[in-house]
This record gives structure tokens, C-alpha cells and sequence, in this order.
């Protein structure tokens, strides 16, 4: 008998707990996101981070819960950005948003995460998969890189199909090109170099590669290799394939100081500069991303952590960690029709 | 086997090590001192952050060095003023040790000051108002650097000359008008011919490229009152480099990265610009020192300075613009 009443006792305490418990979640009118980027100067996150902003706003208004955002710059050290992501947790911050310096160095910051049970959204650099593992509250969001090399070659081959001479601007029946990567360690240009070029060839496009390099996605890089390579090889370039549209835009500087502006040059991201060039004429066609689905995918996902909440069904993730953004191509006839 | 005495020795050495123990790893018997994490929410009138790059890089400087946990808020419409009274109420209920503000409406923020509705420390930059509520502020001369632009202007170009002043009229802050409110001050006393030519709502200065074209010939100089409609012509003339032949210079206010580039490149003739990393950087200073009663300066002023491109690699500008975190 005195064993029931104590048994009894203990439940209503645990159901009186779980009462308070439930009465906390229910009082969170606001939630604060620690958000780290690999580098602020890469255009392309830095559209991310201007329509996270926007989205932030609106989940604000629409929820009536307030957002706060801790915006930082890694400026391309681990060492700061994991500084950083413990300034965040120390700050309360309630989930992670991390766009990986490197992406095989993700554990310390899960470690960090891990002890403080503090939900992490990875983006834009994936994190090897043993640590994506480790975890259930880690997710990724991100874009399929061999979609995005797979549409990029894709329009080239369109472009072939439909008037050969247009890429084949010297008529010799093989279109010479050169080819611009990103980071040598960051998982999508290796993807994007092998399936724009494969694609290329289950094309039908007769290519033959003149030369190629690193620019790690930088325009002032890629604007420096392209002035060597003009020098070296000007009459035989026909096609750029750059991993990025930063590196697009530093080839298409040195093809304008050297005045071949014939060549065409294909991008991905779609950043805001790449879109200016395409309107311009100055670029054939870039891969873009939906960037307000990318960022709206990052935040309604981060929300929902930071809310104790299931993930957003809006945005399905595969594995249960990894949502991609879709994609879509843009040519230089696409931005002319819609004007 | 030990004898009695060696094992009271390790039991007392034991008891030593325990002892020190705990006197390192917990606060049982030396107590840390805690250390009190400020809370500052940081408020400006404009929906980004562009134009605050070297301001955020001061602010977050001095909140690792006073242990502040600062918070960036920007508004959902630019100018917002009710807007902005809204965040300053919430971030204050909200358990906000003090607020640094760049007032959409200086008036309404001075007054809600003056009427206790502000509680906290308060901190204005921009403004010279001051009022019973203001704990403190940091003030820019904006009618000075209109002056000062205005001069450069005049040095350049002949009476002759037209000074076309580019401006936003629906959407004008405090500080685009006293700069405006100087710099034609000094030009109608310079006697050179100045005229307002107002943003087009969603088009901008887009409308730009057909105004310019069909300029009569003559001397033109185009004057931006803010960051955003200097950033936005120095644009519109680099994607149009024949307009640029129209125009004898493009001369303006702000310092962001772009327009330090668009200078570089000579897009723009010559900007006014603040030591804005130390705004940042003293404003939190400021507000910490308010929470703790610690006194203080009550009203900083900032200098302004014109400079031109061969100024971008000057040692002194360059620390001011290009700030290393």
C-alpha cells in the first residue's frame, strides 16, 4: 500500500515536471540563430545571408516570434569560425547555422554543439558523412553538385545542338575549352568539373581541353589565369567552364582587357553580379539555384530546431538530415524574354 | 609492507592533494568573481546593414573586450520610425541592459526619452539632439560635411557648372538632409547653380540614363545624398561608361566596400566619410559604461574627412576604412 502512494507520489511529480515543462515550450516568444560564414565576401553567401535576412523578418511577423540573428565572418579560418560557434552557444543561442571554412573539420563544432545540445543547420559545405552521422540534430542544405554540373553542361550542349557555330566560333569542328575550379577541397567542384565535362561529351560536343586551374572560387584569381592563358593559347579558346559565377566573371575581365569577347562562358550560382552578366550579354548562362527557397529552407529548418518542433514538411529532407535546393538554368535568351 | 607512519603520510598527502583540488576546479573555497555579461541591442533606421560593415567590425570589438552581448536589429521598412519606437520598447522588456540607436525620427526617440519611456541607457548616434532621457550621444556634423563636399566641388569645377544633387525625397534620413541642407549652403554661395533631381520610386535613377543623355552641354557634377543613391549611380555610370563623359564628377557620402571600390576605379571623383569602426566601437563603450554608472563622456563628435582615391593607400584612411578585426 505505502509502496502504491509512493509509486503515485512520484507520477504526479514527474507529470507536475513534464506540466512545467510543456508550460516553458509554450512560453518561447523568441528564438536567437548563431549564423557562421566560411568567408562574408563570397557572393554567393552573401545573397544567402541577404534573403536569410528577409525571411527572418517575415517568420517574425507572420509568427510573431522574435528572431535574432548573430551574423559572422570566419574569413576563411576553422580556428574562427569554431571560436565563434562557442561565443554562440555561450550567448544562449538556441540553434547553429554553420557554412563550413572546411568541410573535414567539422568536429570540433559538433562536439561543441553536441555537449550544449544546441542543433546544427550545415549549408553550402557539406560535412563529411561520418560526421553528419554522429548526430541526429544535424542537418545539411545544400544543392546537388552533380545537377548543377549536369544542367551547366546541359546548356552548352543546347546552345551546340541548336547553332554549332556558336560555340564553335573557329569552325575547326572541336571546341577548345579551358576550365575554372573552385577549392580543390571543396566537395562540389570536383562534381561539378567531372559531370559538366561528361555531360559535354553525352552531348555530342566535339571539346578538347586547352588548360585548366584552381581559383578557388575568387574572380581576381580567375581573372589572373585567364590573362596567362590568353597569352598563351588566344586564338584556340572557345568555351569557359567555371565552377563558379566569380570565377566566370574574372575570365570575362580578361577576355574583355584582351578583347575576345566572342568566347562564351558558363557559371553557377546565379549570384547578383553572374545575373548582371547574363542581362549584359557578357555571359552565356549560369545554373542558379533558387536562392529564396536555399535561405527560406535554412531558416524555416533552424526555426524549427530552435522551436523543439518536427522538421518543416515543406522542405523534405533526404536521410533525415539533408534537404537540396532546387536549381534551374539561366541563359542569356532566358533573361532577354523575361524583359 | 608500510609501516603505520608512511601510510599516514600518503593519507595527509592525499588529503593535501584533494585539498588543492578543490581549491582549483571549483568554487567551493576560492570563489571566481562573476563576470556580468552586458546586454545591448543596437537599433538602426535601415533595413540592411551595408552601410554599417566598419561600425559592426567597432561594435564587436569592444563587445568581446567588455564582455557585451550585442544585438544587431535592423527595421522591416527603411525610416520606420513607429517601427523603431516598437523595438526600442520590446528590446527594452525584453531585458535590454542598454540601447544604442540611430533614430529614424529623432524627435520621437529624443521625446520617448524625455517621457520615461526609456528607461534603460540610452545611446543616440547621429544626432545632435539631446534630451532628459539621452544618456548619451555621438554626433557626425552632416550639415559640415555637405559643406566640406561642397567645397571640394567648387575647387573642381567652374561657376559655370551644374550641381545636380540626387536625392530621396519619400525616404530621406536626418543625415541625408543635413547634408544636403550644407552642401547647398556652400554652393549657392559659391555661386554654382545647383538643382535636386529626386528618386523615382521603384525605377531609382534608372531614368538616369535618359536624363544624362539628353543634358544640354555644360559643366555637370552629380552630388549623392546618402550611401545607397551614390552606390546606385556610381552603378548606373559604370554599366554606362558614355555617361561618364557627361558628367565631370560623382561626389557623395558613406564609406561601404563598394563605394571604396567605385572610387578606386575613379567611378566617384571624391566621398565625406567618419572614422565609423570608432562609432561602433565607443558606442558600446559608451552604453556599458552608462549601465554601469560608471560615467563617462556624455557626447562624442566624430570628425569627417573628404578624401579622393590617392588618399585610399594614406596610412591614417586606410586603418579608418579597411579596419583589421
Amino acid at each position: 500500500m505505502r509502496g502504491r502512494k509512493i509509486l503515485l507520489l512520484c507520477a504526479v511529480c514527474m507529470a507536475l515536471s513534464g506540466c512545467q515543462g510543456a508550460q516553458k515550450e509554450e512560453e518561447k516568444t523568441s528564438i536567437r540563430i548563431g549564423i557562421s560564414l566560411y568567408r562574408g565576401d563570397d557572393t554567393f553567401i552573401n545573397n544567402i545571408r541577404s534573403v536569410l535576412e528577409e525571411r527572418a523578418k517575415e517568420y517574425e511577423r507572420e509568427n510573431g516570434i522574435k528572431v535574432t540573428l548573430d551574423i559572422q565572418d570566419a574569413k576563411g579560418s576553422q580556428n574562427t569560425q569554431n571560436n565563434q560557434v562557442e561565443r554562440f552557444i555561450s550567448l544562449g543561442c538556441d540553434v547553429l547555422c554553420v557554412n563550413l571554412v572546411d568541410r573535414m573539420d567539422a568536429s570540433v563544432i559538433i562536439d561543441k554543439a553536441m555537449t550544449a545540445g544546441v542543433p546544427v543547420v550545415f549549408f553550402n559545405r557539406q560535412p563529411v558523412e561520418e560526421d553528419m552521422n554522429r548526430w541526429d540534430q544535424l542537418y545539411y542544405i545544400g544543392v546537388d553538385a552533380k545537377e548543377t554540373a549536369v544542367l551547366q553542361g546541359q546548356m552548352v550542349v543546347d546552345l551546340y545542338t541548336d547553332r554549332p557555330e556558336a560555340v564553335d566560333i573557329n569552325g575547326d569542328g572541336v571546341v577548345g575549352y579551358v576550365l575554372l575550379e573552385g577549392e580543390s577541397s571543396h566537395q562540389d567542384s570536383l562534381i561539378r568539373t567531372e559531370w559538366s565535362i561528361q555531360t559535354l561529351k553525352d552531348g555530342g560536343v566535339p571539346i578538347e581541353k586547352i588548360t585548366g586551374g584552381i581559383a578557388n572560387w575568387e574572380r581576381s584569381q580567375a581573372s589572373a589565369l585567364m590573362e596567362q592563358w590568353l597569352a598563351a593559347y588566344k586564338n584556340d579558346i572557345e568555351l569557359v567552364v567555371s565552377n563558379n559565377d566569380d570565377m566566370a566573371l574574372g575570365a570575362i575581365d580578361a577576355l574583355e582587357r584582351a578583347g575576345a569577347v566572342e568566347v562564351n562562358v558558363v557559371g553557377i550560382d546565379g549570384t547578383t553580379p553572374g545575373l548582371e552578366a547574363l542581362e549584359n550579354g557578357k555571359m552565356l548562362g549560369t545554373v542558379s539555384a533558387n536562392k529564396e527557397v536555399y535561405a527560406s529552407a535554412i531558416l524555416e529548418l533552424a526555426a524549427s530546431c530552435a522551436m523543439g518542433q518536427k522538421p518543416p514538411q515543406e522542405y523534405p529532407l533526404t536521410d533525415g538530415a539533408y534537404y537540396w535546393a532546387p536549381q534551374e538554368i539561366l541563359v542569356y535568351e532566358d533573361i532577354e524574354e523575361n524583359q | 609492507m608500510m609501516g603505520r607512519r608512511s601510510k599516514t603520510a600518503l593519507l595527509l598527502y592525499m588529503v593535501f592533494l584533494m585539498v588543492l583540488f578543490l581549491m582549483c576546479s571549483t568554487d567551493l573555497i576560492i570563489r571566481e568573481p562573476e563576470k556580468e555579461v552586458y546586454q545591448i541591442a543596437v537599433i538602426i533606421e535601415d533595413i540592411r546593414d551595408d552601410n554599417y560593415g566598419n561600425f559592426k567590425k567597432g561594435m564587436d570589438q569592444a563587445a568581446v573586450e567588455l564582455n557585451a552581448d550585442v544585438r544587431f536589429i535592423t527595421l522591416y521598412e527603411k525610416l520606420d520610425k513607429d517601427q523603431q519606437m516598437e523595438l526600442i520598447l520590446r528590446e527594452q522588456q525584453d531585458g535590454a541592459d542598454a540601447l544604442i540607436v540611430v533614430p529614424a525620427d529623432e524627435e520621437m526617440v529624443v521625446g520617448a526619452a524625455s517621457e520615461r519611456q526609456v528607461t534603460v541607457p540610452l545611446i543616440l548616434l547621429g544626432t545632435g539632439l539631446a534630451g532628459e532621457g539621452v544618456t548619451g550621444t555621438i554626433v557626425t556634423d552632416y550639415k559640415y560635411m555637405g559643406e566640406q563636399a561642397a567645397e571640394q566641388i567648387l575647387q573642381r569645377v567652374s561657376p559655370a557648372a551644374t550641381v545636380l544633387m540626387f536625392s530621396d525625397p519619400a525616404r530621406q534620413s536626418f543625415m541625408s538632409r543635413l547634408f544636403l541642407e550644407g552642401a547647398s549652403a556652400a554652393l549657392e554661395e559659391g555661386k554654382v547653380r545647383c538643382q535636386t533631381v529626386a528618386r523615382d520610386g521603384e525605377q531609382g535613377f534608372a531614368k538616369l540614363v535618359g536624363v544624362l543623355e539628353n543634358l544640354p552641354k555644360g559643366e555637370m557634377v552629380i552630388l549623392a545624398e546618402s550611401q545607397e543613391i551614390l552606390t546606385e549611380t556610381a552603378g548606373i555610370l559604370e554599366d554606362n561608361p558614355h555617361l561618364r563623359d557627361k558628367i565631370s564628377g560623382l561626389y557623395g557620402r558613406g564609406s561601404s566596400l563598394s563605394i571604396l571600390n567605385y572610387l578606386d576605379r575613379e567611378i566617384i571623383g571624391g566621398i565625406c566619410i567618419v572614422d565609423e569602426y570608432s562609432v561602433g566601437y565607443f558606442s558600446v563603450l559608451m552604453a556599458a559604461q552608462a549601465f554601469e554608472g560608471s560615467g563617462g563622456q556624455k557626447t562624442r563628435t566624430m570628425d569627417s574627412y573628404y578624401i579622393e582615391k590617392k588618399d585610399l593607400r594614406e596610412p591614417a584612411y586606410e586603418k579608418m576604412l579597411y579596419p583589421i578585426e
